[in-house]
């Protein structure tokens, strides 16, 4: 084989049961690959070790760091960003695209839907306990007509390629999906330490995000508002992603507030300014629903603004996203996304979802209680990879366990079978040298009036632990700048 | 017949507060049996009333003083004229087996999908067989006007007992508690036997006898196919009629509590509240007056410490 010859990727163990980017099945270096491999194979170990540090320093500088939830003390870690980008190709990027959006859209049809006349439920294709049963279904959302009939103005579609070699979608993210700001730092990171490499590929710009979620926040401002007021919302500086609320804010041009810089008045929003109060048109709000307002929701909820919602009901100020969008990327209402597309579109799925077990239904818990160890199972209502099981990792003892929670809350549980991630060349800092690691992508769509958007690159996140199928930047992942091809 | 509202409440804070923000649902709605004909709303502070529709439709005063303070008083005073009627000659009386038939069906159930769901507060304990039994022979109406009569004379009127958030297996146990207990139970067991049903907050014009929370009242209401609401009232063993006083309804207290606030301050406080009900024909020694001084039932009132607990550990979490 031609690439051990490189020393830098003299360990890189090919695993045909996995679909390599890279190599093809004989261990041959894919086209779109060869003028990057053959770069980076001049290059020594020393080389590598160098630039590697190089970037990490860069990201610490910059403060490009977040934090991790579940630990005794919060810890702030830069997120591991890995030297060799990951390319995908025009015609497959026009395919992912369109299916994105495609997704996007039919949320969006479903989430009106559900808080307006819910005929997707009075036909029987979406079940009521779905949305009766759902935490993330907001009874104060019946009837709002949000600005511009848009609900899940930004959306992050995680996607994985199995070994098949086909995309799958893993999951919609429509509440506040994080890790645009990666996405920019990644390509301005990869550009200062290898320009030479980027300068031979002609990849997609992924800068203009900011200027784009402006034009979707703009276009969804309250009637009668010429030019609108747009703030960021944040919990604040301990919140995990409190590095991107601050850089979108900047790449917008916006204010970037906490929940006590602003204040509600007879139903309109202000901003406390040195000169005084200054009305609020569009707040694209990183603080869950939940926490939002304390008169309406959570009412020991120190983040959020009194009096938002009924401002946001009267229609003085739009929220972005609308509140109570969780209940439609519930990882329950996942699996109806084939028939949610069909129904509102009269489309067929332009990217596959994953096979998924219902627990709540009893001929499906008899399959998944049966199967654990060929399954993942998931709760349905967890966000960051919290609360994961795969089967095939556990032991006897823990597969017990894991039955027991099962049938002690079926509703709150799916299975779906262990799909085989991708993976992808990844520089190694302990064997100084590049191994597969497994991968996926986030995608970033945005839905404004009259005004789509889909950021022409994405999220790769690599599981850097061997074998590892958790991508999740809370659960130790990295990532990789990911070029889409003109 | 008219009646005049008077509600008053008293806060005083051990240290300065800061910063507040009040919501308070206590304004009579506009209904087919009651007219809000006056409503004025005032607080020892001067700070202007704000008025807005909540969440669920239900019209608030807000209250945000501007300046650092220890002690707010709140007096509002309410003209409400009520129509006399009898809810039993609303009923429609009918073949129940078409009701339950349109119990069953899928439209009705997402139509009432939110008045049919339990809540934290009106969720029956899963292990205990239903003590209360619906009789499948007669009609939906008789067989809540039962379970109505069954609370009152079940469960034991105790003020001080419960916390607003008590849950039904306890209330179900100890067999006593008030006006939001027994509304809470209600509504659960109604719900049970799929029955739309939703909590009422109000105001009772308590005449000889009758039992209430000497503050704001809670009743239930049912959805009757073929009638509409009809409004129960268990702690009196009653039907809603002209001497109940609609303010709002909810899937349970916590979507209705008369007061909401956030304040900002370091110390303890201590609130006081009265509420009096009269109608033209009370004298005004007739009338019902009481004075309560507790936290329990008073509303969802959050105090937040200065500096401490302003960046919770265990915030959003980011998808």
């Amino acid at each position: 084989m031609p690439e051990t010859q490189h020393p830098i990727f003299s360990s890189y163990q090919k695993d045909n049961r996995f679909y390599d980017e890279i190599f093809d099945q004989e261990g041959n270096v894919k086209e779109m690959y060869k003028t990057l491999f053959d770069l980076y194979s001049g290059h020594s170990v020393q080389d590598f070790a160098k630039l590697n540090d190089k970037a990490k320093a860069s990201f610490f500088n910059q403060g490009i760091t977040f934090q991790v939830y579940g630990e005794q003390e919060i810890k702030e870690k830069i997120f591991p960003f890995d030297l060799f980008p990951r390319i995908i190709a025009p015609e497959e990027w026009e395919h992912i695209e369109r299916g994105v959006l495609q997704r996007s859209k039919a949320l969006n049809l479903f989430l009106w839907d559900l808080y307006h006349d819910k005929k997707i439920i009075k036909q029987g294709i979406v079940p009521l306990d779905l949305i009766s049963s759902s935490v993330n279904f907001l009874d104060q959302m019946n009837g709002i007509d949000p600005p511009g009939g848009i609900y899940n103005h930004i959306s992050g579609t995680d996607l994985i390629k199995h070994s098949d070699g086909n995309y799958y979608v893993l999951e919609d993210n429509i509440r506040c999906p994080s890790g645009v700001s990666y996405v920019i730092c990644n390509r301005t990171a990869l550009k200062r330490a290898l320009f030479g490499v980027f300068n031979h590929y002609q990849a997609h710009t992924v800068t203009d995000y900011g200027e784009n979620l402006l034009q979707i926040l703009e276009s969804v401002k309250p009637n009668g508002v010429d030019e609108p007021n747009c703030v960021v919302i944040t919990p604040g500086v301990y919140n995990s992603a409190y590095y991107e609320h601050s850089y979108l804010a900047k790449s917008m041009g916006v204010e970037l507030v906490e929940g006590r810089d602003i204040f509600v008045e007879h139903d309109f929003v202000y901003m406390k300014t040195i000169s005084g109060p200054q009305k609020v048109d569009v707040i694209y709000r990183r603080i869950d629903d939940l926490f939002l307002d304390p008169l309406e929701f959570k009412p020991d909820s120190s983040l959020g603004v009194p009096g938002l919602f009924s401002a946001y009901k009267k229609g003085n100020v739009c929220l972005v996203n609308a509140p109570g969008t969780g209940v439609a990327d519930d990882k329950a209402i996942y699996t109806y996304m084939p028939e949610i597309i069909k129904y509102y579109l009269d489309e067929e799925p332009i990217l596959n979802n994953v096979h998924t077990y219902h627990c709540s239904r009893p001929d499906e818990l008899k399959y998944v209680l049966e199967n654990i160890d060929k399954l993942v199972i998931k709760p349905v209502d967890e966000a960051g990879g919290y609360g994961i099981s795969i089967g095939n990792k556990l032991t006897k003892e823990e597969i017990e366990k894991v039955k027991v929670t099962i049938q002690a809350h079926p509703r709150k549980y799916i299975a779906q079978p262990i799909m085989s991630l991708s993976v992808h060349a990844t520089y190694i800092e302990e064997t100084n040298s590049f191994e597969p690691r497994h991968v996926d992508l986030r995608t970033f769509t945005l839905l404004g009036k009259d005004k789509e958007f889909v950021l022409k690159g994405g999220l790769t996140r690599v599981a850097l632990q061997r074998g590892n199928l958790i991508v999740n930047s809370s659960q130790g992942g990295g990532s990789k700048d990911t070029w889409v091809l003109k | 017949m008219d009646y005049t509202i008077h509600y008053k409440a008293q806060n005083i804070y051990k240290q300065p507060v800061r910063s507040a923000y009040w919501q308070f649902l206590i304004i009579p709605e506009n209904n087919d049996s009651q007219t809000l004909e006056k409503a004025v709303f005032t607080n020892s502070l001067g700070v202007p009333v704000q008025q807005s529709v909540n969440g669920y439709g239900f019209e608030t005063f807000r209250v945000a003083p501007k300046t650092t303070f220890k002690t707010i008083n709140f007096e509002a005073k309410f003209r409400v004229f009520k129509e006399i009627f009898n809810p039993f000659e609303q009923l429609n009386y009918r073949d129940s087996s078409i009701d339950r038939e349109l119990l069953r069906s899928l439209q009705f159930k997402v139509t009432h999908e939110r008045f049919l769901k339990s809540t934290p507060t009106t969720e029956l304990p899963l292990v205990r067989a239903l003590p209360f039994k619906f009789d499948e022979e007669s009609s939906l109406f008789d067989n809540l006007k039962t379970l109505n009569a069954w609370i009152f004379n079940t469960f034991k009127f105790k003020s001080q007992v419960t916390q607003i958030n008590t849950n039904l297996s306890e209330i179900l146990e100890h067999k006593h508690g008030v006006c939001q207990d027994f509304t809470h139970l209600f509504c659960a067991m109604a719900r049970k036997n799929g029955i739309p049903t939703r909590y009422v907050s109000g105001y009772l014009h308590q005449g000889i006898g009758y039992l209430g929370d000497s503050q704001m009242h809670a009743w239930a209401e049912s959805f009757v196919p073929g009638t509409g609401w009809v409004g129960f009232d268990p702690t009196n063993n009653l039907l809603a009629a002209e001497n109940h006083i609609k303010v709002a309804h909810g899937k349970d207290y916590a979507d209705c509590p008369p007061i909401k606030g956030v304040v900002y301050t370091t110390g303890g406080n201590t609130t006081t509240y009265k509420v009096l009900v009269t109608s033209a024909k009370d004298t005004m020694s007739q009338g019902q007056n009481s004075d309560g001084s507790m936290q329990q039932q008073m509303g969802t009132m959050t105090q937040h410490m200065e500096f401490q607990d302003l960046f919770p550990k265990n915030g959003p979490k980011d998808q």
